[in-house]
């Protein structure tokens, strides 16, 4: 039981970690960034160029990668985004869509099908703790999930790019008629979506390897969670993730591990239904 | 000197002649480059598997086509990407019948063929696969001939392997949710019925998951005393890291994948070590020194491992040029000789055809040792 509740939680806190990668770009933009799983894909890739074809010391790696992933959000920006401001939502959420496509098959062109292995900074290593078994990789997707949940909330609540960005995401032409840098401050709302993706990608490739389909799965299961905690909202996203991780773990060992993957979208369908702004987001009117 | 009879040196020239004339007889009616076609998931979740068919294919036309070709005339390989999906693969397999090909290549995604049933009987067109479901050969479909071992085959095998030589009689079933682990489930749990076994848990996981720890941990508790495991390279890696990460030291048997080169690479020698396999041939294990120059000259052009479709579509191709020299381009010829093939000897096995089209009906038995895949025995279907 308490290994599968561990379990559980461990899974849960990677669809909490995608999920606020997710979150940074939605806060900015109020866009549904439906690559953010591709996104997440190109950064396991990276981390298994630095780390295997590059022979690159681990520290090096986590580096190369989050520089390479600001860049890419930059130019997913400008690509996916930027030409289709002020356009209906539809059109931006669709752009996503081919983009992640496009990146999947690059990845898949260039790296091949054959899903690879990529290191871990603590190896295999784990404590055994009575029964239960704990793995130190994944005490370290928890602390870094932890880490980044709070350095987020700071950022956005304590800082004047912070405070720009939620300016820019409630009315964007307010925000620029009162001195804010719209087109930069999205910039780097997408540049900081792109490198929380590439730390998802780095974090959870040592546990389920590198292939270019891995990102999808794990993108709708960020929205489910993003859609259960209230979207744009980080804490909620967290909790939802923690939560849902719990419930299929559950569902899995209790019920039947045919129907865990179900569990989790019919969770999504039953929120859209009876509460569709989250457990903790706050009802929302159409502006006119 | 030793100098040879008059009369043997004609007799020797006539039978040139003869096997000359008789292979040029059979490649007049063949057009000039030999069309031949192929469609196989090259994208998505599951061109891991299609890739071999293509490689496969390509290795052998490439040596035929070096060598001579069939009576001086060359193959031709078009292939189309039946990307993860049944309608695509549909579509794709339509635009390659469009090119007449004399024999067209599908993949080993069950479903995939299942869809292209209708098009196959339309087009008149022999088409050579590998999907493993036991059912798909029950069809009636004439046009469609099966080179590769399949569910049923293994089904019956496994479980008699698990209970009579691995003396193990709490097995527990985990499977990949699709087609391929649920159809494969079902037969397993039949073939232990029939043995008086019955699995003390039977789980599953979906194609694209990456968390298989409820179910693992589920099995721990189960009171199993091995885990039958089936499975896509990719996934059945990841069982294998988390089985070891959860500390469960139960042995691990299964389909190839178990033991393919793909999923090896990616376990350290603990993950990997103690896993069985039972399945197609895998060409970069054991002395067959034709099959190790196979697989290592497809890994340098490709970097990617051959498996057991990767030999099968190659001997699929080899076997489609040997009738081809005997019966020429007309398709339904070209059909009927491939259906009354008796033991054509391919790269490591015999394959025979039977009244249903089935080609292949050996298997191999597989061991981890570390890293190291260790060949341990042979069966025969129907056999242990």
């Amino acid at each position: 039981m308490f290994q599968l509740l561990l379990n559980g939680l461990a899974m849960g806190a990677i669809y909490a970690l995608i999920a606020l990668g997710l979150l940074q770009i939605f806060n900015a933009v109020r866009i549904v960034n439906f690559a953010q799983g591709q996104l997440l894909m190109v950064g396991a890739y990276m981390g298994l160029a630095g780390s295997a074809h590059f022979q690159m010391p681990m520290w090096m790696t986590y580096g190369v990668t989050f520089a390479a992933m600001a860049i890419l959000g930059l130019v997913f920006m400008l690509v996916a985004y930027y030409p289709l401001r002020g356009k209906p939502f539809y059109l931006v959420i669709l752009t996503t869509i081919a983009v992640g496509i496009v990146l999947e098959n690059l990845v898949l062109i260039i790296f091949g099908p054959l899903p690879q292995s990529v290191p871990s900074p603590f190896g295999s290593a784990h404590w055994n703790v009575g029964e239960l078994v704990v793995s130190k990789h994944v005490v370290f997707i928890f602390a870094t999930t932890a880490a980044l949940l709070l350095v987020q909330w700071w950022f956005l609540m304590h800082t004047r790019f912070g405070r720009m960005v939620q300016a820019t995401s409630q009315d964007m032409e307010m925000a620029r008629l009162v001195g804010v840098r719209v087109h930069r401050t999205v910039a780097v709302a997408f540049m900081l979506g792109a490198m929380l993706a590439g730390a998802g990608g780095l974090l959870v490739a040592p546990l389920f390897l590198a292939d270019p389909a891995m990102g999808s799965a794990l993108g709708l299961k960020a929205f489910v969670v993003s859609v259960i905690g209230g979207f744009g909202n980080l804490y909620g996203a967290v909790i939802a993730g923690l939560l849902l991780g719990l419930i299929e773990a559950l569902v899995a060992g209790y019920i039947s591990s045919n129907f865990r993957d179900a569990f989790a979208f019919v969770l999504l369908v039953a929120f859209l239904f009876v509460r569709p702004q989250g457990m903790f987001g706050e009802k929302q009117s159409e502006r006119v | 000197m030793h100098v040879l009879p008059l009369r043997f040196l004609i007799g020797a020239a006539a039978a040139c002649a003869a096997a000359t004339g008789a292979y040029a007889q059979g490649a007049a009616s063949c057009p000039n480059p030999i069309p031949i076609a192929l469609t196989t998931p090259l994208t998505s979740g599951v061109a891991l598997l299609g890739i071999q068919a293509k490689l496969g294919v390509e290795h052998a036309i490439g040596e035929i086509n070096a060598a001579g070709g069939v009576g001086g005339k060359t193959f031709k390989l078009s292939i189309e990407d039946a990307t993860g999906s049944g309608p695509n693969a549909l579509n794709s397999m339509n635009r390659l019948m469009e090119g007449k090909p004399v024999v067209l290549f599908s993949s080993m995604i069950s479903p995939h063929i299942f869809t292209q049933n209708d098009a196959i009987k339309n087009g008149e067109t022999p088409v050579l696969v590998a999907g493993t479901n036991a059912q798909l050969m029950k069809q009636g479909n004439p046009w469609l001939i099966r080179m590769h071992v399949h569910d049923g085959q293994l089904a019956d095998a496994v479980p008699r392997y698990i209970v009579e030589t691995l003396k193990k009689s709490k097995p527990a079933i985990l499977v990949v949710a699709d087609d391929y682990g649920l159809g494969a489930s079902k037969g397993l749990q039949a073939a232990f019925d029939k043995l008086g076994v019955k699995p003390v848990a039977v789980e599953s996981y979906g194609l694209n998951d990456k968390d298989m720890t409820a179910q693992l941990t589920k099995i721990k508790t189960s009171g199993a005393d091995i885990i039958l495991l089936w499975g896509r390279p990719g996934d059945v890696a990841i069982v294998l890291k988390q089985r070891k990460a959860l500390g469960i030291e139960l042995p691990v048997i299964g389909n190839p994948s178990t033991v393919a080169a793909t999923t090896v690479a990616n376990l350290t020698p603990e993950e990997s070590d103690g896993a069985y396999g039972i399945g197609g041939m895998l060409p970069q294990v054991g002395t067959n020194q034709k099959a190790l120059a196979f697989a290592k000259d497809v890994l340098e052009r490709t970097k990617v491992p051959p498996d057991n479709f990767g030999v099968g579509y190659r001997d699929a191709m080899y076997m489609v040029k040997d009738v081809i020299e005997k019966v020429g381009c007309d398709r339904a010829k070209i059909r009927d000789s491939l259906r009354a093939l008796k033991d054509w000897q391919g790269l490591m096995i015999s394959y025979s055809a039977d009244k249903e089209g089935e080609l292949a009906h050996t298997m191999g038995i597989y061991r981890n040792k570390g890293k190291v895949t260790e060949q341990i025995g042979v069966i025969k279907a129907g056999s242990n």
